[in-house]
């Protein structure tokens, strides 16, 4: 599985399982061999591989991204079963490849996809419309070198200051066996948690960034906000290691409000 | 959509899968240093109840004090520099900051096992750090001691990662080797190879390579695939973008999700382990085969195919159904003198032996399981006819166990082998993917 989200209203884990074809919920107190509570699989659900998913739990929906389908899925969170999406955005309009992450600002109601182009497409952050169904373009696209992004894994938005906060993974396995020194990932290119504004749009450095030896990433896979704690959770998929990081710098004290 | 009525096979494709990570996180840095006394960077593998988000006192300890501590003052003058920065408005905030917390399993995660009793060697695969050790075939013993390797293969030159399945060229003295998720290669080494060195050979194979399983007659590698549901065969000297000799793939073969493979050179066949997981691998795929198809769980299978098996083939013989207690079944090991095969069955804890030809919802003849066996998570297994035992790899555990050939019930190993001290937690981490905070629970989800 490379995907999971927690659901705080409804205490539930949702996970997709890629090689069933499965979307899972479960209760969040789950314990060993225990049974979902919901399934959404089968061919009316058009789900082919999930990668990734979310919640919008202002909308009520669950967020499905797939990389194989190279689409993203909307369905209502208490779905169980064969069930058709709500809404899917698919197509070349959209420009989505390989989906590896999705997010919602439910604030501004936007989506935000992180998608691997393979050499085909583009590789970034995709925002869309919250509600678009169908082949559409997407609506900004953060990608190019100023950014970064080589490849990408999860991605998760702070909506209260309107902030994406992204696994860029980045060197893709080069293991050349011919080179005297092979090695399957480049360190001169190390991953890293690259955050950009909602609003960002093109080929924009990162405003915030969480990178260097001293952060032990190596190709870091996925992204987890604790707002309230100020903190940033991220695994790596080289180090099989999970880190918490301590940036006050990201989560600025909210100004108390001013009276009129 | 009820759900399925034999409910085993969906569990175990989710529902073990999960990694909860458990500290007591939520006091670190935003509390005062006085409430440092609840911070801890222990781990726990298992499922936390909710009395584990008790305040634990136990959590503490001076050297994670003086850790926390620092790191806490390191924060602070941080916050405090960022505040006043003069830097250019365009730099990102941030930068190469040391994580407060991390969670790592600085000792392997035994994935598979090969033993070569001719040469009186054992060979185990580590999917935490990439690496494989070789012991000599008698180490491990009864007492707490960690046994040593006599070598161990590790390092960015050797191109393993997320290594998995190993098998062994008894012959030749080599060591296959194939990466799982990340890493899409076959490496083969010599067995006296040592240290971080480049391989003998590299053969791209497939993504979610699994098993690996060295066929001394035909002088062929079979290598099961798991994303595409495919079974690939090729040259034993195969290298570089090498295509296969054959492949194995279709509706047809009932490969869903395959893993463990063995080779029966006498009987000209091919056992593969299945999850029982199913789905379309692209639109295109899903519609030249009729469309709306939908992914699928199946129960946990063993299939058999004609050695030279290719194309969409049908299986000539099935191990499937609740008697055969068949769940996440991983590695697999033929006895061709006894006519068993071992089965690694990983949701169960358990090792299960069937006979050689067993078809159909048979139970197995014989079952390692209970809490006396060291058996914990179980990924791999070999059998060693010439000296009459069996080897287990432990994924959940820092273990290899090793017991009589025709060992069954809850029985004690006759040794085990222990590469990180006794009662060391296994994290279990294994290409994560992705990973949420409960903040019902101040926990860290992390699925594998």
């Amino acid at each position: 599985m490379h995907g999971i989200a927690y659901d705080p209203v409804h205490d539930e884990i949702v996970v997709p399982v890629h090689l069933a074809g499965a979307v899972l919920v479960f209760r969040a107190s789950a314990s060993g061999e225990e049974a979902p509570i919901r399934i959404i699989q089968g061919p009316h659900t058009r789900i082919l591989r999930p990668e990734t998913v979310n919640l919008d739990l202002k909308n009520n929906e669950i967020v499905v991204g797939e990389d194989g389908g190279k689409d993203v899925m909307f369905f209502p969170r208490d779905a169980n079963g064969d069930i058709a999406p709500l809404r899917t955005i698919r197509g070349e309009k959209t420009g989505l490849d390989e989906v590896r992450g999705v997010a919602v600002d439910p604030i501004r109601n936007l989506l935000v996809v992180s998608s691997r182009g393979e050499g085909k497409g583009t590789t970034g952050v995709f925002v869309f419309n919250r509600t678009d169904n169908g082949d559409v373009a997407p609506r900004a696209v953060i990608a190019g070198p100023k950014s970064g992004i080589i490849r990408v894994r999860q991605v998760e938005v702070d909506p209260e200051q309107g902030k994406i906060f992204v696994a860029v993974k980045n060197n893709a396995e080069s293991y050349k066996f011919a080179d005297a020194s092979p090695s399957p990932w480049n360190p001169e290119k190390p991953g890293f948690i690259g955050v950009w504004d909602i609003n960002d749009n093109g080929d924009v450095p990162p405003r915030g960034i969480i990178k260097g030896p001293a952060s032990e990433m190596v190709w870091p896979a996925g992204v987890a906000l604790n707002a309230g704690d100020r903190e940033v959770y991220t695994i790596d998929s080289v180090s099989n290691g999970m880190y918490s990081y301590y940036m006050p710098e990201f989560f600025p004290p909210k100004k108390p409000a001013t009276k009129q | 959509m009820a759900l399925p009525e034999k409910p085993t096979a969906w569990l175990m494709s989710a529902g073990a899968a999960l990694m909860f990570i458990v500290g007591c996180f939520n006091v670190l840095f935003r509390a005062k240093p006085s409430l440092f006394s609840a911070f801890s960077s222990r781990t726990q593998t298992s499922v936390a109840s909710d009395d584990s988000l008790d305040a634990d006192d136990s959590c503490a300890d001076t050297t994670e004090l003086a850790m926390a501590m620092t790191a806490w003052k390191q924060t602070q003058l941080r916050a405090s520099a960022s505040a006043s920065s003069s830097r250019a408005e365009s730099a990102p905030i941030g930068g190469d900051i040391a994580p407060a917390r991390s969670v790592a399993d600085a000792y392997p995660s035994l994935h598979s096992v090969a033993v070569d009793p001719e040469s009186n060697q054992v060979f185990v695969s580590d999917s935490n750090r990439g690496a494989i050790f070789s012991y000599n075939r008698d180490a491990g013993s009864n007492s707490p001691q960690m046994a040593n390797p006599e070598r161990v293969i590790r390092g960015p030159r050797t191109g393993m990662m997320f290594v998995a399945g190993i098998s062994l060229d008894t012959a030749n003295h080599e060591i296959f080797a194939v990466n799982n998720d990340i890493g899409d290669r076959m490496e083969v080494f010599p067995y006296d190879t040592e240290g971080n060195i480049k391989p003998k050979r590299v053969l791209s194979v497939p993504h979610g390579a699994w098993g690996v399983a060295f066929d001394p007659m035909r002088k062929e590698v079979a290598v099961s695939i798991e994303h595409p549901n495919t079974v690939v065969v090729y040259r034993r000297e195969a290298s570089g973008s090498e295509a296969p000799l054959r492949v194995l793939r279709g509706p047809e073969t009932d490969l869903a999700d395959p893993h463990g493979i063995v080779v029966d050179s006498a009987h000209n066949e091919m056992l593969v382990a299945n999850h029982g997981n199913w789905a379309p691998l692209t639109r295109e795929e899903e519609e030249s085969e009729g469309g709306l198809r939908g992914g699928h769980f199946a129960m946990p299978s063993i299939n058999t195919y004609a050695i030279e098996a290719k194309g969409d083939e049908k299986p000539t013989r099935k191990i499937q159904g609740a008697q055969t207690q068949l769940n996440w079944p991983m590695g697999l090991s033929l006895d061709p003198m006894h006519d068993e095969i071992a089965v690694a069955n990983y949701g169960t804890n358990s090792i299960l032996v069937f006979r050689r030809n067993a078809a159909g919802n048979v139970a197995p003849v014989r079952v390692i399981k209970g809490d006396r066996t060291g058996v914990l998570g179980p990924m791999g297994v070999a059998i060693d006819t010439k000296n009459d035992e069996l080897w287990v790899t432990n994924y959940r555990d820092h273990t290899a166990v090793v017991f009589s050939r025709t060992a069954s019930g809850n029985v004690a190993p006759k040794r085990v082998l222990r590469n990180a001290p006794m009662g060391t937690p296994a994290v279990g981490f294994g290409n994560p993917g992705a990973i949420a905070y409960d903040s019902k629970r101040g926990q860290i989800l992390v699925p594998n």
